[in-house]
């Protein structure tokens, strides 16, 4: 079942593009666009998560936050473009989750709201991935295939984690190294090479050959 | 006040006086008096005379210094009118009325510069705000469709961001009033967001990172010290060389904890070393680069006096380190455990 997420949010490019990013990460969206009615909205959606801006037409997101408050414990992250602390503290103090100023980046944004529906909603997801018969196992940071495994490294685990999570498309080496620099991973161009090659040395020791394949001038793709 | 000055002032009496003597000597020599009585005379009024200045003229000289050494310990100069005693003397009085009317102006042109800088910095804030909502949708329209064109306007736009915070944190500093927090926050954290925020800018010059040691966990303001260090990566892009590589690392010496910031740039001069935190230096590299301002180490150096981080720069021929020193606060320390 996806996830649902309400979004608050009163500039209208802000809010499809981001329908568009979190749609694209698997959630369902609502955005709200008739403000006189935000509560109600969000009684009929059900949230699991609540996006909300501060300066909003008519109530604030601050009076807003406390009404949820009275009706129930959703995750609520607050997404501003003022960053004084009285807001801040304001936010936390009236219930909110997180505290996330603009312009945010977009990975960090999404590393927050996925942290919290994890806390809030322990899914018990299995933190294993699967393709064509190979595992790739976060927790333990392990590829296993046919009984066999291979310890990998940090970034090899990414770089993996990444493919597998993007399994039959091409990804390309620049949004890999974003991906990388978004789990504070700084590898550049010529790491990227040294660590898909010691990935593949050790997915053929497993007995995996040709698993990640070059796509030329594009990318890879598993 | 010089007594030769106050005596020429006094000239009027003096000739007066002097007079007065002139006139009851010939007075008396018409009538028959003898010199010796005439002398006597004369010489008892001029003892008087002279007895009656050194008297007016010591005591409205300590008046006056009193006075003057009173308006040179007030701070605010102009208040003078305020602390002082109503004059007794008449003319005084009238420099007195002067001197309040002064004031009274001064307070007026004041209350009016705060009014309309109050009014100011309300107003970039606002605007700063107000900027940051098109510059998170431009961020979000370019990261949703990722292409050789939109890293690069990711990467100016990242330029745009740090160059609006540094508006906002100018119009921040030149007001006295607190707006940080002191918490604990991890150095790694704030570190990997300020990274963060120059991500593709990094990228796009092909900066290699390495981020070393920075388990260590200070007590300051996480929002100015993500400034601080944005403005110090990007002097470190502006300033690059061949190769750019970027390097963090803390390290912990007696009762402080270092975080330094090294790259492999074009350096600093050692003669203009001692100058680069002041406003509007540019020195030997502004020459270079043209697009030099003077205003962001100058900033840094602003926010770190507040929130009582020691900032040094550090450079031989090639590369500069920047490196900020934090107290660690042993009675909080001993608090918490």
């Amino acid at each position: 079942m996806k996830q649902k997420i309400l979004m608050v949010e009163d500039d209208f490019t802000i809010r499809t593009q981001l329908i568009n990013l979190l749609t694209g990460n698997g959630y369902e969206v609502y955005a709200v666009t008739d403000f006189s009615k935000t509560i109600e909205q969000i009684k009929s959606f059900a949230p699991h998560l609540v996006l909300l801006d501060i300066k909003l037409p008519g109530s604030s997101g601050f009076d807003i936050c406390s009404q949820i408050r009275t009706f129930s414990a959703v995750p609520i992250v607050f997404v501003t473009s003022s960053n004084t602390d009285m807001d801040e503290l304001n936010s936390i103090m009236l219930g909110g989750d997180a505290f996330i100023t603009k312009p945010y980046n977009t990975a960090i944004l999404l590393a927050k709201i996925a942290s919290l529906l994890r806390r809030a909603y322990d899914s018990g997801q299995t933190e294993v991935l699967t393709w064509n018969g190979a595992a790739l196992h976060l927790e333990s940071s392990l590829i296993e295939y046919n009984g066999q495994k291979a310890e990998l490294t940090k970034n090899e685990l990414k770089i993996l984690y990444y493919l597998f999570k993007n399994a039959g498309k091409i990804c390309s080496r620049n949004d890999i190294i974003d991906f990388l620099w978004d789990n504070q991973l700084y590898v550049d161009d010529n790491a990227l090479s040294v660590n898909i090659t010691r990935i593949r040395d050790k997915l053929a020791a497993v007995g995996l050959r040709a698993f990640i394949k070059t796509k030329h001038r594009q990318g890879y793709t598993l | 006040m010089s007594a030769k000055q106050y005596l020429k002032n006094q000239l009027p009496v003096i000739l007066i006086n002097l007079l007065g003597i002139l006139a009851l000597a010939l007075f008396l020599l018409v009538n028959g008096n003898p010199v010796s009585v005439i002398l006597f005379l004369a010489a008892v009024w001029l003892a008087v005379v002279i007895f009656c200045f050194i008297i007016f003229y010591f005591s409205r000289k300590s008046y006056l210094e009193q006075l003057l050494e009173m308006t040179e310990q007030l701070e605010e100069r102009y208040l003078i009118p305020e602390v002082m005693a109503v004059p007794k003397r008449s003319d005084d009085q009238v420099f007195y009325q002067i001197l309040k009317m002064t004031e009274k102006s001064m307070l007026e042109e004041i209350g009016e510069i705060q009014r309309e800088r109050k009014e100011y910095k309300e107003y970039i804030e606002q605007w700063i705000h107000e900027v940051k909502t098109p510059i998170t949708a431009m961020k979000l329209l370019c990261e949703n469709n990722r292409s050789p064109l939109t890293r690069d306007m990711l990467a100016e736009m990242e330029q745009i961001n740090r160059f609006t915070e540094q508006a906002l944190y100018y119009a921040r500093s030149e007001h006295t009033e607190k707006d940080y927090s002191i918490r604990e926050i991890r150095l790694s954290g704030v570190v990997h967001d300020a990274i963060a925020d120059n991500k593709y800018l990094l990228r796009q010059n092909n900066v290699s990172i390495t981020v070393n040691n920075l388990e260590h966990t200070v007590y300051s303001d996480d929002k100015w010290l993500r400034f601080i260090l944005n403005q110090i990566i990007g002097n470190s892009i502006k300033y690059r060389t061949e190769k750019p590589a970027l390097s963090f690392f803390s390290t912990k010496k007696n009762d402080q904890i270092l975080l330094s910031i090294e790259d492999n740039g074009m350096g600093i001069q050692k003669s203009d070393l001692s100058r680069i935190f002041e406003k509007g230096f540019t020195g030997q590299n502004g020459r270079i680069i043209q697009t030099s301002t003077g205003i962001g180490l100058y900033l840094c150096r602003r926010l770190c006096d507040k929130l009582g981080i020691g900032i040094t720069a550090y450079s031989e021929g090639n590369g500069t380190t920047i490196t900020l020193s934090f107290h660690i606060n042993n009675f909080v320390n001993e608090v918490q455990d």
